[in-house]
């Protein structure tokens, strides 16, 4: 008799603490991924600060050699100045992408100048930014690796319920758009 | 990935576990027979229990935080600047930044031959050592496959079992060899001294746990494959092909290796933490088709390249070339 009532009340109990803990997991499982992509975040922000400090010196070491490539300078500062300023990572993005391409439009000018191309100081800036890009491409990475992760896993079942309770939104990938390399490749004859 | 660090984890407590039983075993049986030939209840076998328990407790703490000193100053690693190596360290610092994980010190090994191996307790203290062989003769793209892969084994906490397992796999080895030696000392002694019965009986106690614990190696080596099966190379391989987003590289990489691999200051003891096995083509381990640590490199290559989609391979004569050249 006792044990009529006892019985389900206990599996009702067990199936609660059951979904209890899965609901938890869950939860934890998505927090720790947007954790992870804050984290991803300041590994590129790191890097980018690098380049930062490093862009001013480059200008100036080029305008001992070119001082009237101003053009040039200007363009590279003025990107460098968006990039300190973006907000969201769409804006920083593209702001990335710009000091990337006025840099080799530096370097490009560089190859002009012979006595510029053997300063040593010019050279060791050229070699750290080198590697500085790299790491921003490793960066890049690791970043849109974790946005992938917890943007699947925001979007797919159980998580999106979740989503939906607690306000998870999806996240933004850190975009390579170099307009040359993603548009449809025009051939001129 | 989770489940792979935990894994590691139930596994590294396990093999300590393991260890403590094994040598307290050892200390009640040395006591044991003391007890039994003196016939006095003198408790040594508890007293020897208590003590060798003692210093299998504090062995396995200590080689928890300090085997991977003892595993770098056994292989004879030195560490390495940015300054003198430039290209390691960026690339060291680049692939840890992809994976996700905090920058490995890298150590080098005055060696020829081509090989590698990861070692630490986790990763905010973790190691990758290289030889000199290696960093001569890899292209960029290969020696960023090598770093990839051993920077998942540190990703996936392979590093603290692989590096435990050095330390008490030496020890069992040490153990093992003293009561052995003891045993031919106190051998020599009885000759001259044929009348002392005691020494002689301890001699041959001696001599039964020495050839017990020769007996239990291939037990023990038994165990090292279990810990550090060779599935978790291949996962390591692969694991290090996302992060480097380049499989050929590693493929390129252990061909190179295959050709010679051979490090010198490789034992038994660390043998599984390299990369690639340390004694080449002519094992030193006896059975070692049946207890390699290593799967065979052939397979390795053999998936790396099926997911390189031949995107990148190089020709047998252009590997060859590059070895005898270097890069």
């Amino acid at each position: 008799m006792i044990a009529a009532i006892i019985v389900p009340i206990v599996a009702v109990v067990v199936i609660i603490i059951i979904i209890l803990i899965a609901g938890v997991s869950i939860y934890n499982g998505i927090v720790t991924l947007r954790n992870r992509i804050d984290n991803a975040w300041s590994q590129i922000d790191v890097q980018l600060r690098k380049r930062y400090d490093l862009i001013p010196n480059l200008v100036e070491t080029v305008k001992g050699y070119a001082a009237h490539e101003r053009e040039t300078l200007e363009k590279v500062i003025q990107a460098r100045t968006m990039g300190m300023d973006a907000k969201t990572v769409g804006d920083q993005s593209r702001a990335e992408n710009m000091i990337t391409s006025t840099l080799k439009s530096l370097f490009a000018v560089a190859e002009q100048y012979p006595n510029l191309k053997a300063d040593q100081h010019f050279m060791k800036l050229m070699e750290e930014l080198n590697g500085i890009e790299s790491n921003i491409a490793y960066a890049r990475q690791f970043y849109n690796d974790s946005v992938l992760q917890y943007n699947t896993r925001i979007q797919t079942f159980p998580g999106n319920i979740f989503a939906g309770w607690y306000k998870f939104t999806t996240r933004e990938y850190f975009e390579i758009a170099e307009p040359e390399a993603r548009g449809p490749v025009k051939v001129q004859f | 990935m989770y489940n792979r660090i935990a894994s590691n984890r139930r596994r590294t407590v396990f093999i300590i576990f393991l260890f403590i039983v094994f040598i307290a075993a050892l200390g009640f049986a040395v006591g044991y027979f003391i007890d039994y030939r003196y016939g006095i209840n003198s408790g040594y076998s508890i007293l020897l229990m208590v003590f060798a328990l003692l210093i299998a407790v504090i062995m396995s703490f200590s080689s928890y935080y300090w085997s991977d000193k003892l595993v770098l100053s056994l292989t004879g690693a030195v560490p390495m600047t940015r300054e003198e190596n430039p290209r390691e360290y960026y690339m060291v610092e680049g692939l840890s930044i992809a994976a996700g994980l905090p920058m490995p010190k890298i150590y080098i090994l005055e060696e020829q031959g081509m090989n590698a191996f990861a070692t630490g307790r986790n990763p905010q203290n973790s190691v990758i050592a290289l030889t000199r062989g290696i960093m001569h003769n890899l292209d960029d793209d290969e020696l960023k496959g090598v770093i990839a892969h051993e920077l998942s084994h540190i990703k996936n906490h392979d590093i603290l079992l692989q590096t435990i397992i050095v330390v008490l796999v030496g020890m069992v080895t040490i153990i093992s060899n003293i009561f052995l030696r003891s045993m031919f000392f106190s051998g020599g002694r009885r000759s001259s001294r044929r009348e002392s019965g005691s020494g002689g009986l301890i001699s041959i106690v001696f001599l039964a746990i020495g050839l017990v614990l020769i007996l239990l190696s291939p037990l023990i080596a038994l165990l090292i494959r279990f810990a550090v099966s060779r599935q978790r190379e291949y996962l390591a391989d692969a694991n290090g092909a996302l992060i480097t987003r380049y499989p050929a590289g590693l493929a390129n990489a252990l061909r190179k290796m295959s050709a010679f691999s051979e490090v010198r200051a490789a034992n038994n003891a660390t043998e599984h933490i390299f990369i690639v096995s340390p004694f080449g083509k002519n094992s030193k381990v006896a059975f070692s088709g049946l207890f390699n640590s290593h799967p065979p490199i052939r397979e390795r290559i053999r998936r790396l390249e099926e997911m390189s989609l031949g995107i990148g391979l190089k020709s047998e004569s252009v590997i060859n070339e590059e070895i005898k050249d270097g890069v």
